[in-house]
């Protein structure tokens, strides 16, 4: 896991703070609960799992919006 | 501990503030009976007149003029309002005064400046050669002389150039027409050489700290530029804490073996990721109280240190997620101090007893009626 994922520091509202770069980011509820996730040292298919049996959501549109985020957080140097 | 007696200069907190005020203001913090001088190149400087400022202030001749304009005027200083610190905080008067160690050290006179040759080492004319020795990367950086030669070095170098004076300010330029104009302006302003250098794309870092002379950081705060003035100024920083801009900067003054406070300036590159060195300022920087709200008091340490004669303890660095926003307030001054400030020169004054009183009715009688 990269550490600035690792270091990131969240609140229960999706606020983000990355104390190496300075930058701040508002995660979506579902955003917050996959970085959580991948702090906590999650892999994709794990998180997959999770989201389908805490949203009322298919397969289909969990696993393209999932790969969508990993896009934006890999771009942000918060996934390899 | 007696009450320190320091003299600051650079007071102004306009468009382009000076780091003055902001050392006075942390000195204070620690020292609230400090007596402090303010020296100052013009009565128009902002600091003079705030509440918690300067106890005297005198003006000065510009360090351009020659030591020995200088030296008179700070014995007539000392000799009026005695004071054993002197934190000089504009790029100018440090290149003159690490020549002039011994003749304020026999003034009794105690300083903490960088040697001249580390001075010139990171001047910004020879940034390109410290940086290859350093093993840091810099962009591409050509001193010029004259538009004629500034066309020349841009072609070689490309569009977009900044475009710096040698002591201050700097300009983008996109092409041949607003690189002359910002050339022949910093040529006039600051002398010669202006310096063109190849833009870098990313976000800004700046770094402050107080080098020990012997490659140590007694302190060491670094922040993220978070709103930027179309001068390239830092309205807004955000502290950070990055161990791989720490150590670029630990780098840079261990190399140095840099003595006194600094500011390194550098920036992110967005293709690489990679920290690249812009400039290193041999001061500290006009943002040098805000580390000094949160515990990080640098100019209080480099008082302690000069008064007590042992170094402080390094420091603890700053803790990621302190910000600040630069914000701008009138201050009030009189016609009365600009005459006192301008008329020869050679008047000392308190500025807050010159001016008019919030409850009288009156304006005080002016000087100059």
């Amino acid at each position: 896991m990269p550490a600035s994922l690792q270091d990131l520091l969240l609140n229960d509202r999706g606020f983000a703070f990355d104390p190496a770069g300075g930058e701040t980011f508002q995660l979506s509820a579902t955003g917050l609960r996959v970085v959580r996730l991948l702090q906590q040292g999650c892999n994709e298919g794990a998180i997959l799992q999770h989201l389908l049996d805490e949203y009322e959501v298919d397969e289909h549109t969990a696993e393209r919006d999932l790969e969508t985020f990993f896009g934006e957080l890999e771009q942000l140097g918060w996934k390899s | 501990m007696n009450a320190p007696r320091i003299a600051v200069s650079g007071l102004h907190r306009g468009d382009n503030p000076q780091p003055g005020a902001g050392i006075v203001r942390s000195i204070r913090r620690l020292y609230p009976d400090a007596f402090i001088v303010g020296l100052v190149y013009d009565a128009m400087e902002s600091g003079i007149y705030i509440d918690g400022g300067p106890d005297k202030v005198f003006t000065m001749p510009y360090p351009t003029t020659g030591a020995v304009s200088f030296l008179m005027r700070l014995d007539h200083v000392l000799e009026e309002a005695p004071v054993d610190i002197f934190i000089p905080t504009l790029d100018s008067e440090i290149e003159l005064l690490v020549h002039l160690e011994h003749d304020l050290h026999a003034r009794g006179l105690m300083t903490y400046l960088p040697d001249a040759d580390m001075l010139s080492s990171r001047s910004k004319s020879m940034l390109s050669e410290f940086a290859d020795e350093c093993g840091v990367t810099t962009p591409r950086t050509e001193p010029v002389y004259d538009a004629r030669g500034a066309l020349a070095a841009a072609h070689r170098l490309g569009y977009p150039l900044m475009v710096k004076g040698q002591y201050y300010d700097a300009q983008l330029a996109s092409n041949d027409e607003e690189l002359t104009a910002a050339v022949t302006k910093l040529l006039t302003q600051w002398g010669a050489p202006a310096l063109l250098q190849s833009c870098i794309r990313g976000p800004e870092f700046n770094a402050m700290g107080l080098g020990d002379g012997e490659g140590g950081v007694i302190g060491l705060c670094c922040i993220r530029k978070t709103i930027i003035s179309d001068k390239g100024k830092g309205l807004g920083g955000m502290t950070v804490s990055d161990p791989k801009l720490e150590n670029f900067v630990i780098k840079i003054i261990s190399h140095l073996k840099w003595r006194g406070p600094f500011e390194v300036e550098a920036m992110k590159d967005d293709a690489t990721g990679d920290y690249t060195l812009i400039e290193i300022n041999p001061r500290f920087p006009a943002w040098v109280d805000f580390p000094s709200m949160f515990g990080m008091n640098l100019p209080a340490a480099l008082v302690e240190m000069l008064v007590t004669g042992f170094r402080p303890k390094p420091m603890s660095r700053c803790a990621a997620g302190h910000f600040y926003l630069r914000h701008q307030i009138e201050v009030l001054g009189h016609i009365n101090d600009i005459a006192e400030l301008s008329a020869g020169s050679d008047f000392a004054v308190k500025p807050a007893s010159l001016r008019p009183q919030p409850t009288s009715s009156h304006l005080p009688q002016s000087v100059i009626a």
